[in-house]
């Protein structure tokens, strides 16, 4: 009794557990705080001597050349999460709220268009809609006899159109997540009362949801304003520069970081102050009929409007996926893609191109798997680390490493890569030119999806279990790593692959910090699409993506849907 | 042209080598870089070198490899030059990374800051590059074998030597070969029958394309944009989305370069150039030796070796410009009897930005 004495005590000191909380703090401060940092050290020196000075500010917001890429981005990103969240809020409704058929279907399509990169898409409708060449005009012209057809993809209405249909997930997952725990009570009344469905579905159901449509508008602006790739492809050709594109620009030769860093910052006010506007508007409207008790809920019936009905909600993946994987497929398929689906155009040399014959491309992919697996489980570990020392309050100022875990959620990526060149491309730690400098900007920028997963699943965990381990005599660790990790371990494994898949298409920020040793398959593309090398652009995103959807398939089969069920409160 | 990753049976510098080597010469300061110098064996390329070709050949076996960052012009075309000269000097293994210019001269920028000495010569498109490394005296004077072989012309770019020619390459008109007659001259461009049939790259994308811009500014006055912007041109990235879009049909007739259109012709694709009455634009894509070359011998051989026959048949082969009058042309037209015009290196440093900036107020983007 007296030897163990000793020996229980020494085991309960927390000490070492204190250090793993503190290590995973300073990696968050390493991550999110000293980027940011160096971002507005960086916007007050000058790029060509490194003199404190507030010309770069002076420069970026008093030329009308860099002015008109802001304005351009706010009216993008508007216009994206109008649509997106029209799109996103009519879907949802059919799913999760009226008796259409294929709802089954429908959800699982706008999944694949979630995880489509828009990039991709913006590159497909490049084959669909260019003004002269794209198929769907020349089917046009053919069918009409019209002198050409009424199609451009290379104009505002183009971009927003295609970063709109990779965007409107957002706001189904949040609508159709809300509507399921809205009871139709109130819909019924308000029927009884004499509304007719439409009235009903106005007046009650979506003022209840609103909170939810607001979040999906945000999250899709925020996407559309950091939004590269599409920009680039398609609003280049149409004569506008958004912010993103300048900001590229300002990194070719001969490159002002420094000014980069500035005009970059306002954008980063612009998605703060959004989201803090929407936490004020989240305050203030809130039903509390949302209780998830209680309360029936029964489907609307569509009666003859049935069919109709899923021909609306049908249409948006039909353009995000149908269309644009046909056009990539046909492709990646063809020695030119501008000869069409001709006899003898047909080839499989892309493909053995991308995975047998050139290395560079083999690279590519090993890096893009092996970096986004890195990153994705740094996300995690770390993700979990910090919301259990911010759910059971284990150090002091738990709080604010909740709020840096989120943090990087509203900063867009290209403003969060332009952070780690400005902080890690130069001593004492250059990161710059090796493979941890995406890793560890991919494990950033989506560290908030696997922070609010690991958070909510920590939340649904009773004490009782921990406290028992504690009682017996489990240090703090040894409880963390036998009681609570096994518990969330379908939690871990959904949120990793919740980081994993946006790190493995991730483009705006790959395009700031890769360097010749470390290009992944998006860096690839973009230097594909850059020289017009559309068929083997093709071949690799096609590749991109089955290793998406196999991996989707893989887990959706060991765990079923539920592991997807974090998206909706990431 | 087609691959942008290296190619990496080549070996690339390993990744892990290089993290450390980074983290260490930056943590370490002066003390970490004398190590990396003991490491790699420092012998710096200033030292006397073998005058004669037998003996640099020596001297470079002995430091068995060579590393070679190039953007001229695609990776077939650099994997032609590094076959050619495992062909010609067997025992030195060539680590090439073939890149665009801008890519390879971040990534060297970085390494000099950092103080990292991994590369020995360095091959961009861009000679804005060259004379800003010439003024932080990273570049090594030293003039190569054979350097006699090029056109009387193009032998001393750099008067004092530290980087020469090292590839050519021109703007042309391209155009779809559905047209019988494509334009003959730059000012044919502005012609109101193209209007909505012409494509051109963006300057602040492409240093081609800066380059071409510049020679159209000083070549006819900033009218010419203002005129051409009338004909309403497709704006691409780089100056190869002509190409695309002249062999998709998207556009018929493009500002573009001469290899991009040659290769994509050898292809099959209807794609032809035309060398426009009021001079090609020449584009000189400097070589050079780093004056920290970790293997210098074998850089200064792997520089000698553009002016021999060899390399321009690889180029040739490629659909590249050759640098000897000696092994035609792939375009049919030797190299001196082109009708060219060239920018001077001082003209583009400031000519570049401001025609990026007038570009924007003309054509918005």
């Amino acid at each position: 009794m007296s030897a163990a004495a000793p020996l229980l005590i020494a085991r309960r000191r927390p000490d070492l557990s204190l250090g793993v909380w503190t290590v995973a703090a300073a990696i968050l401060l390493f991550m999110v705080v000293v980027p940011l940092a160096w971002i507005l050290v960086a916007s007050v020196h000058a790029d060509q001597d490194n003199r404190l000075t507030p010309a770069n500010y002076v420069e970026a917001f008093t030329k009308s050349i860099y002015l008109e890429p802001v304005r351009n981005s706010l009216i993008l990103a508007a216009l994206v999460a109008v649509i997106a969240v029209v799109f996103g809020t009519v879907l949802a409704w059919a799913v999760s709220r009226t008796d259409m058929p294929g709802r089954t279907l429908i959800r699982m399509l706008t999944f694949a268009s979630f995880v489509t990169p828009s990039f991709l898409g913006a590159t497909a409708w490049i084959f669909l809609a260019a003004p002269h060449s794209g198929w769907l005009n020349r089917a046009w012209v053919a069918l009409t006899g019209a002198p050409r057809g009424f199609l451009n993809i290379y104009s505002l209405a183009g971009a927003v159109c295609v970063i709109a249909l990779y965007s409107y997930p957002y706001a189904f997952a949040f609508v159709s997540s809300a509507l399921e725990l809205v009871p139709s009570e109130m819909e019924r009344s308000a029927e009884l009362l004499g509304a007719n469905w439409l009235r009903t579905t106005w007046r009650i159901t979506l003022p209840l949801v609103r909170p939810a449509i607001i979040a999906g508008a945000l999250m899709s602006f925020l996407e559309a304003i950091a939004e590269f790739g599409t920009p680039a492809f398609l609003l280049i050709p149409a004569r506008q520069q958004v912010i993103t594109t300048q900001l590229y620009l300002f990194f070719q030769f001969p490159s002002r970081p420094n000014l980069a860093a500035a005009y970059a910052l306002p954008l980063l006010a612009v998605t703060v102050s959004l989201f803090l506007l929407q936490q004020r508007l989240l305050r203030r409207g809130r039903f509390t009929t949302v209780s998830g008790k209680g309360g029936v809920r029964v489907p609307f019936r569509l009666g003859p409007w049935r069919w109709p009905v899923f021909a609306i909600c049908i249409t948006p993946p039909i353009f995000s996926l149908i269309l644009p994987y046909a056009a990539l497929l046909a492709t990646s398929l063809s020695h030119a893609w501008g000869r069409g689906p001709v006899p003898g155009n047909l080839t499989f040399a892309w493909y053995h191109w991308a995975l047998v014959e050139n290395q560079g491309a083999r690279r590519a992919i090993a890096h893009s798997v092996s970096y986004a697996a890195a990153a994705a489980t740094i996300a995690t570990v770390l993700a979990v680390c910090s919301a259990y020392a911010v759910g059971r309050r284990l150090l002091p100022g738990a709080r604010i490493l909740g709020y840096l875990a989120m943090a990087p959620f509203v900063v867009p990526g290209i403003v969060l890569a332009i952070g780690f060149f400005a902080a890690y491309a130069r001593p004492p730690l250059v990161l710059y030119g090796t493979a941890w400098m995406l890793i560890v900007a991919f494990a950033t920028r989506f560290l908030p999806i696997a922070y609010a997963g690991s958070e909510s699943a920590l939340r649904s965990l009773d004490l009782e279990l921990e406290n028992a381990a504690r009682t017996l005599g489990s240090g703090r660790l040894r409880t963390f790593g036998r009681i609570t990790i096994p518990l969330l371990r379908r939690s871990i494994l959904a949120n990793w692959l919740m980081v994993f898949i946006p790190s493995l298409r991730e483009l705006s920020s790959a395009v700031f910090l890769f360097t010749p040793a470390t290009a992944v398959i998006t860096n690839v593309i973009f230097d594909l699409s850059d020289e017009g090398n559309f068929e083997p652009l093709s071949a690799l995103g096609i590749i991109m993506m089955a290793l998406t959807f196999g991996l989707v398939a893989v887990a959706y089969r060991l765990f079923g849907g539920g592991v997807f069920g974090q998206r909706q409160r990431a | 042209m087609m691959e942008s990753a290296p190619h990496s049976d080549e070996v690339m510098p390993g990744g892990r080598t290089l993290s450390r080597r980074t983290v260490l010469g930056a943590g370490l300061g002066i003390v970490g870089q004398a190590l990396l110098g003991a490491d790699t064996g420092r012998r710096p390329a200033e030292a006397a070198a073998p005058a004669d070709e037998a003996g640099l050949y020596a001297e470079a076996k002995k430091e068995g490899k060579v590393v070679w960052w190039t953007a001229h012009y695609q990776l077939n075309a650099a994997e032609a030059v590094r076959d050619a000269f495992v062909a010609r000097y067997p025992g030195i293994e060539v680590q090439f990374i073939r890149q665009t210019a801008q890519v390879i001269y971040q990534r060297l920028t970085q390494n000099l800051k950092a103080g990292v000495r991994e590369l020995d010569v360095f091959a961009s498109t861009d000679e804005a590059h060259y004379t800003a490394l010439k003024r932080q005296g990273v570049l090594a004077a030293y003039r190569p074998l054979g350097l006699g072989n090029l056109p009387q012309a193009f032998q001393n770019v750099d008067p004092d030597g530290t980087y020469h020619v090292g590839a050519l390459g021109f703007v042309i008109i391209n155009y779809n070969t559905t047209l019988t007659i494509p334009p003959q001259k730059w000012t044919d461009l502005l012609d109101p029958r193209w209007k909505d049939q012409i494509t051109v790259g963006h300057p602040g994308f492409s240093g081609y394309v800066g380059n071409w811009v510049v020679a159209m500014w000083d070549k006819f006055g900033w009218d010419y944009f203002a005129k051409l912007a009338k004909n309403n041109p497709k704006i691409g990235r780089s100056i190869n989305d002509t190409v695309t879009d002249i062999v998709s049909g998207e556009r018929l007739v493009g500002a573009g370069s001469d290899g991009t259109s040659l290769d994509s012709r050898s292809r099959g694709n209807p794609v032809n150039i035309q060398f426009p009455a009021d001079d090609a634009i020449l584009i000189v894509s400097p070589v050079a030796v780093l004056k920290d070359a970790p293997h210098p011998n074998a850089a200064r051989l792997l520089e000698s070796f553009y002016y021999t026959k060899e390399y321009s048949l690889a180029m040739s082969k490629t659909s590249n410009y050759t640098l000897r009058a000696d092994v035609p042309a792939p375009s049919g037209v030797p190299i001196d009897r082109v009708k060219w015009y060239r920018n001077k290196v001082e003209r583009l440093e400031k000519g570049v930005p401001d025609a990026i900036a007038k570009w924007r107020e003309t054509f918005g983007v």
